[in-house]
């Protein structure tokens, strides 16, 4: 199929998801795939998420652009999830994107993940200026575009909330991944058993409802005090609670109009309805990025980048060295003032 | 009996309480009203609201004996969450602050330096210092109020990040003046600390810039 508009082809690779899409520049998506890493036992190590990438890039890309229909040279631009992520893992998507740019001569742009997720929410949900809530296994931020920038209202000072879910599944003996798996054992209960709850002014702390929660299920009184239902269902409600008094918070404050929910742990049922509720108060449209979307994907990455490079041009090589720590909040955001 | 307590009209609405002017015992009061969040259970929105409001009371009467100027509490009621606590007729700092003249600003903010660092050297903490939990009156006293988040401790580091928390709140709502407040600020914290515990007060003051590098992804180099 011959485009009679110009596409991008966007990587993601900051974790466990390879993904490959590819998007038009008037934001139309025409194919995404992901190849998701799914470690054996444990965490995601770094080295086993860089070699699996390493050894499998090549069919995702092949099977992305076959997706769309294109050839590889009716490329017009190649983008890249540049920052923040696992350094290794970014290695991998940098190294791709750039071989192609290079061996077939097309422009390059190097795209910050969060900027990403929030771009493709407003997308896809025609948002004009949300206040944001993003939660995954890897970032827990809420978010609002003001001077000139995503600053950053609220964040978590230790682990991000998903990755708490999933850290506390494994110790439960459910394996990777936890999420949804604590989802539908939380709908089995409505026993609460108290979990410390951290908030600090607009900031979060999951590190103390982990071990609180770890501690409640190695007890000798799993199975006769309460079960461990009760304790995903406690562990949900006291995580997802912190969320919102920050949101609404967040919302209070900015009087932004419009609410968005991204991120892996977004597919929350439960999360959802707490979300929609502080939204309705506030009068303000509540959205939820569709799940293919919210978790992490090329498609977002081709978006973030088709609207950097419609603004600020092409990069150049020595532009597009990975920053595995970078904050959205330093990154300006010339496509929106 | 019920004559005596008068709820009269809203005054403000925040995320977490509303307050309402009225008439206790023909005082004028406000009714810090802590409100119910249908969005979480009832176990985690009882133990919240109580806990925070029974905080709040306790340290409003308590800092009171340290020379500090908070609301005077009359009356709590913990079931509803309810702190009732005398009018301050003043304006909200956020909302004067532009209007001030240099030498006024001066000893406002000398002045709110004073305050904190009473507190600070009783061992307590504030939490939330920012401009609109601050009331100055018509006589130019200040008023600390909405003791939510306070907490008792003695750290370096939790003094250190109430400072902090001040002066992003500077930053970010009153960029330009920013630095002569916050120094001003510093300069009446650091007045009310005796000469034998001023190290303490200096290493404070120091601890602030090593938090700001702290962040989450903040980058190696800008770290200490």
């Amino acid at each position: 199929m011959k485009f009679n508009k110009k596409i991008c082809l966007g990587i993601e690779s900051t974790a466990h998801t390879f993904g490959v899409g590819i998007v038009d520049f008037e934001g139309n998506v025409h194919s995404l795939v992901n190849d998701v890493f799914i470690p054996e036992k444990g965490g995601l190590h770094p080295a086993l998420v860089r070699e699996h990438h390493l050894n499998n890039f090549m069919t995702t890309v092949h099977k992305a652009i076959s997706g769309a229909r294109c050839k590889i040279k009716e490329i017009d631009l190649i983008a890249f999830s540049q920052s923040p992520g696992l350094g290794p893992v970014l290695r991998i998507g940098a190294l791709v994107a750039r071989m192609l740019s290079q061996l077939l001569n097309i422009p390059i742009v190097a795209v910050n993940h969060c900027i990403a997720h929030i771009e493709i929410g407003r997308l896809l949900c025609k948002l004009k200026d949300p206040l944001t809530l993003y939660v995954s296994g890897g970032n827990t931020i809420i978010s609002a575009f003001e001077s000139s920038r995503y600053q950053i209202f609220g964040e978590t000072l230790d682990i991000p909330v998903g990755n708490m879910i999933d850290m506390f599944a494994r110790d439960a003996g459910i394996p990777h991944p936890g999420g949804p798996k604590i989802e539908i054992l939380a709908a089995k209960s409505e026993k609460y058993v108290s979990l410390p709850y951290v908030v600090k002014g607009m900031d979060l702390s999951f590190s103390g409802l982990y071990t609180a929660a770890k501690k409640l299920i190695q007890s000798e009184q799993l199975g006769s005090s309460y079960t461990i239902n009760d304790i995903a269902y406690s562990l949900q409600e006291t995580a997802f609670s912190m969320l919102t008094e920050v949101t609404e918070r967040a919302l209070a404050h900015t009087e932004k109009k419009e609410v968005l929910l991204t991120g892996g742990v977004a597919a929350n049922k439960r999360l959802q309805e707490m979300i929609q509720s502080i939204s309705n108060e506030h009068h303000a449209r509540f959205e939820v990025v569709p799940l293919r979307y919210a978790g992490d994907n090329g498609a977002m990455i081709g978006w973030a980048g088709v609207l950097r490079y419609k603004s600020e041009g092409e990069q150049t090589i020595l532009k597009t060295t990975i920053k595995p720590k970078e904050r959205m909040d330093r990154i300006s955001i010339p496509w929106r003032i | 009996m019920d004559n005596n307590i008068i709820k009269e009209k809203l005054i403000h609405t925040g995320a977490e309480a509303k307050l309402i002017y009225g008439k206790w015992f023909n005082k004028e009061v406000i009714f810090k009203h802590r409100i119910p969040k249908n969005y979480r259970i009832i176990e985690i929105d009882r133990q919240i609201r109580t806990i925070r409001t029974l905080n709040e009371a306790r340290t409003l009467i308590k800092v009171k004996n340290f020379g500090v100027n908070v609301p005077q509490v009359y009356d709590i009621d913990t079931f509803n969450s309810i702190i009732i606590m005398k009018f301050i007729n003043g304006e909200k700092l956020k909302n004067v602050l532009n209007a001030v003249d240099h030498d006024k600003k001066k000893r406002i903010f000398r002045n709110i330096g004073k305050a904190i660092a009473k507190l600070h050297q009783n061992g307590h903490i504030h939490g939330d210092i920012t401009t609109s939990n601050i009331i100055i009156t018509s006589g130019e006293e200040i008023f600390l109020i909405d003791f939510g988040l306070h907490e008792t401790s003695d750290t370096i580091e939790d003094k250190s990040v109430d400072l902090h928390l001040f002066k992003r709140v500077l930053i970010s709502s009153h960029g330009k003046d920013f630095r002569f407040c916050f120094d001003k600020f510093l300069e009446g914290y650091r007045s009310v600390y005796e000469v034998d515990r001023l190290n303490e007060c200096e290493t404070i003051i120091q601890n602030i810039s090593i938090i700001e590098t702290r962040g989450r992804y903040v980058k190696k180099e800008d770290r200490l």
